[in-house]
């Protein structure tokens, strides 16, 4: 199963860059999972990679050897893309051993490989279906199916999931990681999603206008974003603007009321405008114990396991808390609340060039 | 004015297939209702017959009291906004905004002060003169309720509205939704399929299988103490143990599992040896000195907590969460004892055909 | 390539002839008035007999796509049969059938009783004739747009308080209008091409006069050349006019339609609400009906009440049966290159898209569609007796023009499927380990068989049913439809009836052929 690294990969159409000199490595065996906006170079990543798009610069190495030019077929990467494509006049069997076949791999081999796909995917006893005839999920188990047995070392999939209800994404997206990782391949996933991406990934990629913004494990991406796009991507976070006082052993920043709020270590020079941000789920809020802040509850939803409280401070900023739902009859729109958080939950970024505002627009 | 809308028996058939089965339902004035489901359960062709869409095949449709059979969509006075958008591409924004007011014929200073005013509230203005293919996703379905806001309907139709869009701008556009529809004192009808869209945005939930209603009530009625299996295993995750009743001591149920262990439940509606599927949802789950035991299979980090996915002697999954991990105690392949809170687990009796088939999707 | 040379090239190398023999145009057609008078008489009524035809099929079309594609009811299939029949009656035959039907005919005819037999100008004999082979064309094409635009958009109107016409007249109608300007064409080149139906039409009735259309005269003209030479100039001018003009019309109607802005903007409330429902629609829809079935079935099929009703003369079918093989293997061979050449350039322009040189090609490849086929024949005559470097005889020369008209037929249908199917279909194969080659076979392939038979199959019925052309290119060739267009000249209506009726079973197998494999596809 092959590493791959992506070296200062560009692609432009026209003024838009679907891909900005993009650098990327993926380990043998890994579930990387590339996260980002529609519009974000996903998609395009995945067609250089697979060689249906050429690179207008950059490189792509599999195991160390130069792919950039070379043919699909040559590849070995099988993808998997959004609408499934199953060829809708060959049968569930026809489609997986469609890999197979094209290779001319001979009868039992095939034979084999079906039996074991069928097992794998639950599908054993529609193997003389036609796509047309089976559900959301049995299409998508299929299209992996097709995929996994094509003798390919590596699996990219397009937004996998997206076709399918809230609830059916849920359940297969633990089912498509241990099915990967039984058979030991590589696979690259694009998504949108950061639920998913969190939930199945080894390491995550967050890309955003043809660009990777940061890469690491679930936790890194979660615990210690490098911007504040990815703070309120994956996850979502409250931002409070102010000027460094400090930077070390923890960062002070003083707002324009003067409060001043506590963040984790940064590099950021004393003096200079910057932002904090904190997860929602991280900003506690309570009625006893004293806070930086305060603010007026707004509203309460309940979101089963947890409150998403809404929030307006003094300033008329407003903000978010998640809390846990037992708290619910004890807090009430209306009441006065202190915010509070940890500092090494804080992370502290230089203001952004183009305004706050502007970074952490999604579309 | 006051819009209610009742729905008496309504049914739809296509042929041998029943695509909603004699479903009744009360919307009440001013409520956010949301109809929730997996696809195929027969909410789509439920909203549409409420639009006029499609004719029922049976049952009746009464909005603020007028029954609708036979009235054309044009009629009805609703607003609706389609999962697909379908905003006119051929008109600007503004132009599609305004095409309510202007098939009423309106003069057309009226027009333009009731387009604006929507398109204020929805934050579009800059974008009046645009097409819709030059807007982004969020932006587009934000007009497509703008143009369903203009004419003038007290009662909105939104059929699943955010499904088309990336999750993230989904989580921003539905406390939107809610607080457009509450500001104009709207009855709305919203139709999805996603759980925590329905748990955000609703005053009531009405959850649909197959055609039929399993179970309505508010999110937190229906995630506390859902009244079906259906329910509890949909809306939010949960463990779904099987067991029979050992012991009852004063409301208190003992139940043995089939894994081998016994937990707790605050409940006494079964008698002994009944078989019954306990539901108990992660966070409810926790280690102990005594339970069910379990062996750790994978730890996956969820932001505010972990998410320990573990075995039972029976081959069931158990998920539970823990706020801290505390690595001596839990790594993979590690064994635990898992105890369970007994308020917040929930007895049903063992369903015939099976715990699988009872929560089936597809 | 091939396409270039053997299509483009000869279809507008008459234009050349005006440049060549300037003096002999001068002298035998702009200075004798009343040939000029003669030749723009002709050329005046096709054009206004196409643009009449067109507005009518426009007008009786327009509710009938709508009733097509909207509408489900039961019988709803035979319908769509009904209106593809006409499409299965040669031209020739039509042409005989109408004129039984509507025209006041000699007495030597002996027409049934229940012919209408009242119309008594060729005007209007051509204009109903001409409606009757066009509507298909103008049913199909404004469906297939319509299909395309999704209903939703008018429920979404319905929804904000319009009323059904208001909907489709301020919503799907504006969409509408690429597909408006393609049925448009596509029926003006069709009239405005037509001879063999128009030809016998005005020799079954009564009393044609002196009327002609421009493809007739070159029909004409072209069977007398041999003994009168100096018609060649007159017959160069009318084909080069036709060339040209229907090149302009064809700009003209692209520019022109998308730039009209259609009164959409004000709604009418309480009127378009009374027009929606109740009577007016079904009216609407019966009248759409009735139109069909009165002025396009009736008139296509009335030759077999003919022949019924007529008294049997010996038929000789031998010379009959030789054209008709004749028409057969040319319609064949035909066919046979249209698919090996035009399903390369199909592929070739579906897929790039975004070229200059495709882009081009697609639009160079409806010229000979507009083109009128016996302008279309004579030229292509002339460029390849004129040429020394292949050798001509009369078949060749017979295929190569049915080749030029047929040829767009089955491009257009292969490169559209092809365009219809996701491209993710080949992309995913070639991921999986597939060359190209191997990719198309596998999965392209499969998908667009049934469009690339439905192309053949068109080309297959236009060659057989060709008139124009064929006399155009080779004044002496008898293929059927020539044959019968001789067998009435010659007053032996009975036989040609006969001979009507034999090619429209062959072209109506054809047909049923057509739909067995397209169906057999759809239920698969």
């Amino acid at each position: 199963m092959p590493t791959v690294r992506l070296k200062g990969l560009s692609k432009s159409y026209g003024d838009i860059k679907a891909a900005d000199g993009l650098d990327l490595e993926v380990k043998d065996g890994e579930y990387l999972c590339v996260l980002g906006p529609t519009g974000a170079g996903k998609t395009t990543l995945l067609r250089m990679i697979s060689g249906l798009l050429a690179p207008d610069k950059g490189k792509i190495y599999f195991n160390g050897e130069d792919f950039t030019g070379k043919e699909i077929e040559e590849r070995r990467a099988a993808l998997l893309s959004q609408t499934y494509a199953l060829f809708p006049q060959l049968t569930v069997e026809e489609n997986i051993t469609f890999g197979l076949d094209i290779r001319g791999a001979d009868e039992k081999l095939k034979e084999q490989v079906l039996i074991s796909m069928l097992d794998l995917v639950r599908l054993s006893g529609r193997s003389d279906a036609f796509p047309r005839e089976l559900s959301g999920g049995m299409q998508q188990r299929t299209a992996l199916a097709r995929a996994l047995a094509s003798g390919a070392d590596l699996l990219l999939l397009d937004e996998p999931l997206r076709a399918l209800d809230a609830r059916l994404r849920i359940s297969l997206r633990t089912e498509l990681r241990s099915l990967v990782k039984t058979l030991k391949m590589t696979a690259i996933h694009v998504t949108h999603d950061q639920d998913e991406a969190l939930v199945m990934a080894d390491r995550v990629a967050v890309i955003r206008e043809g660009r990777i913004l940061q890469i690491g494990t679930p936790k890194e991406v979660w615990d210690k974003p490098a911007t504040p796009f990815v703070a309120n991507f994956v996850g979502q976070s409250n931002f409070f603007t102010g000027e460094v006082l400090q930077s070390s052993p923890y960062t002070l920043l003083r707002t324009a009321e003067g409060t001043v709020l506590k963040g984790r270590s940064s590099e950021i020079p004393s003096g200079a405008t910057a932002v904090l941000g904190v997860k929602i789920g991280n900003t506690e809020i309570s009625k006893e114990r004293p806070g930086y802040l305060k603010a007026k509850v707004e509203r309460i939803i309940f979101e089963g396991r947890n409150l998403h409280v809404d929030l307006m401070m003094e300033n008329g900023q407003r903000i978010s808390s998640k809390v846990p739902s037992w708290r619910k009859g004890k807090i009430a729109a209306g009441d006065q609340v202190d915010v509070y958080w940890e500092e090494s939950k804080g992370t502290v970024f230089p203001m952004p060039p183009g305004g706050l505002e502007n970074e952490l627009r999604v579309e | 004015m006051m819009v209610e809308v009742k729905l008496v028996g309504l049914g739809k058939r296509y042929g041998p297939v029943t695509a909603v089965d004699k479903v009744d339902l009360t919307v009440r004035d001013k409520e956010y209702v949301t109809i929730l489901g997996p696809s195929g359960c027969g909410k789509t062709t439920l909203i549409r017959m409420i639009a006029g869409i499609i004719e029922p095949t049976e049952g009746q449709v009464y909005i603020d009291g007028k029954e609708m059979t036979g009235v054309p969509i044009e009629d009805r006075d609703i607003g609706y906004v389609f999962q697909n958008i379908a905003l006119f591409p051929h008109l600007t924004v503004k132009d599609n905004v305004s095409y309510g007011p202007r098939a009423k014929d309106l003069p057309p200073e009226e027009q333009a002060r009731i387009s604006t005013r929507f398109l204020e509230m929805v934050k579009l203005l800059d974008k009046m003169e645009m097409l819709p293919g030059e807007l982004c996703g969020g932006e587009q379905q934000k007009a497509s309720l703008a143009r369903a806001l203009s004419s003038g309907s007290k009662l909105l139709l939104l059929d699943e509205p955010l499904s088309a869009l990336d999750s993230r701008v989904r989580v921003d556009l539905r406390y939107e939704l809610r607080r457009l529809a509450k500001e104009l004192g709207l009855t709305t009808i919203h139709v999805t399929h996603d759980q925590e869209e329905a748990q955000s945005v609703s005053d009531r939930i009405v959850l649909m299988r197959a055609g039929t209603v399993v179970e309505t009530g508010t999110p937190e009625e229906l995630y506390t103490r859902p009244k079906r299996i259906f329910t509890a295993n949909f809306i939010g995750e949960t463990n779904l143990l099987e067991g029979w009743v050992l012991e009852i001591n004063d409301g208190v149920s003992v139940i043995e599992l089939r894994n081998g262990g016994k937990v707790k439940v605050n409940q006494a509606d079964h008698p002994l040896g009944d078989a019954v599927v306990i539901s108990v949802r992660p966070e409810f789950v926790f280690p102990a000195d005594e339970g069910m035991k379990a062996r750790v299979t994978a730890i996956t980090y969820m932001g505010t907590y972990w998410r320990i996915t573990a075995n039972t002697e029976d081959e069931e999954e158990v998920g539970f969460d823990s706020a801290t991990l505390d690595e001596n105690l839990l790594t993979i392949g590690k064994e635990v004892y898992l105890a369970v809170n007994p308020k917040a687990a929930v007895l049903y009796p063992r369903p015939e055909d099976g715990v699988q088939e009872a929560i089936k999707l597809e | 390539m091939f396409f270039l040379f053997f299509v483009i090239l000869p279809t507008v190398y008459i234009l050349s002839y005006a440049f060549t023999n300037w003096g002999s145009i001068e002298q035998h057609v702009l200075d004798d008035p009343a040939m000029l008078d003669l030749i723009l008489n002709a050329i005046s009524a096709s054009f206004q007999i196409a643009g009449i035809v067109t507005v009518i099929d426009i007008l009786a079309g327009l509710p009938m796509a709508w009733i097509l594609v909207r509408k489900e009811f039961r019988g709803k299939r035979f319908l769509d049969t009904l209106i593809d029949m006409p499409l299965a009656v040669p031209t020739a035959a039509l042409g005989f059938s109408s004129a039984i039907f509507f025209a006041v005919t000699p007495e030597s005819l002996a027409a049934p009783s229940f012919a209408l037999n009242i119309v008594t100008s060729p005007y209007l004999l051509i204009i109903l004739l001409h409606v009757v082979f066009s509507y298909p064309y103008m049913v199909r094409s404004l469906s297939a747009i319509l299909v395309q635009i999704d209903q939703t958009y008018e429920t979404a109107g319905r929804t904000l308080g319009a009323s059904a016409l208001s909907a489709a007249r301020t919503i799907t109608l504006p969409l509408f209008r690429a597909g408006l300007v393609t049925g448009m064409i596509l029926c003006f080149a069709r009239s405005l091409s037509e001879t063999g139906g128009t030809m016998i039409a005005l020799a079954t009735m009564a009393n044609p006069g002196s009327f002609a259309t421009g493809p007739t005269l070159i029909g004409d003209w072209k069977h007398d050349l041999t003994s009168n030479p100096d018609l060649a100039a007159p017959l160069a001018f009318v084909s080069i006019l036709l060339i040209i003009l229907s090149l302009v019309l064809l700009v003209v109607l692209k520019l022109v339609i998308m730039k009209i802005h259609l009164p959409m903007g004000r709604i009418w409330p309480r009127p378009e609400r009374l027009f929606s429902r109740g009577w007016f629609p079904k009216t609407k829809d019966g009248m759409a009906v009735l139109f069909l079935v009165v002025f396009v079935i009736l008139p296509s099929f009335f030759i077999f009440t003919y022949v019924a009703s007529a008294t049997p003369v010996a038929f000789d079918y031998g010379p009959f049966m030789d054209s008709l093989i004749y028409s057969f293997l040319i319609a064949a061979v035909v066919t046979v290159i249209d698919i090996s050449l035009g399903v390369p350039l199909a592929l070739y322009i579906a897929k790039n898209r975004k070229g200059k040189l495709p882009e081009v090609l697609d639009v160079l490849v409806n010229v000979p569609l507009i083109v009128p086929t016996a302008a279309l024949g004579y030229s292509l005559g002339v460029f390849w007796t004129g040429q020394n470097i292949i050798p001509t005889f009369d078949a060749l020369l017979i295929i190569l023009a049915h080749v030029a008209f047929t040829y767009p037929l089955v491009v257009r249908n292969v490169a559209g499927a092809v365009e219809e199917v996701d491209p993710a279909y080949e992309e995913t194969a070639r991921t999986l380990g597939a060359r190209p080659v191997q990719a198309f076979r596998r999965v392209l392939y499969p998908m667009i068989k049934s469009s690339i038979l439905a192309g053949a199959i068109m080309a297959f019925t236009r060659s057989l049913g060709e008139t124009g052309a064929t006399q155009a290119v080779v004044a002496s060739a008898i293929t059927a439809p020539v044959y019968i267009v001789e067998l009435i000249k010659s007053e032996a209506f009975y036989t040609a009836g006969l001979a009507c009726i034999v090619l429209i079973i062959v072209s109506y197998v054809a047909m049923l052929a057509l739909r067995y494999v397209t169906n057999g596809r759809r239920s698969r």
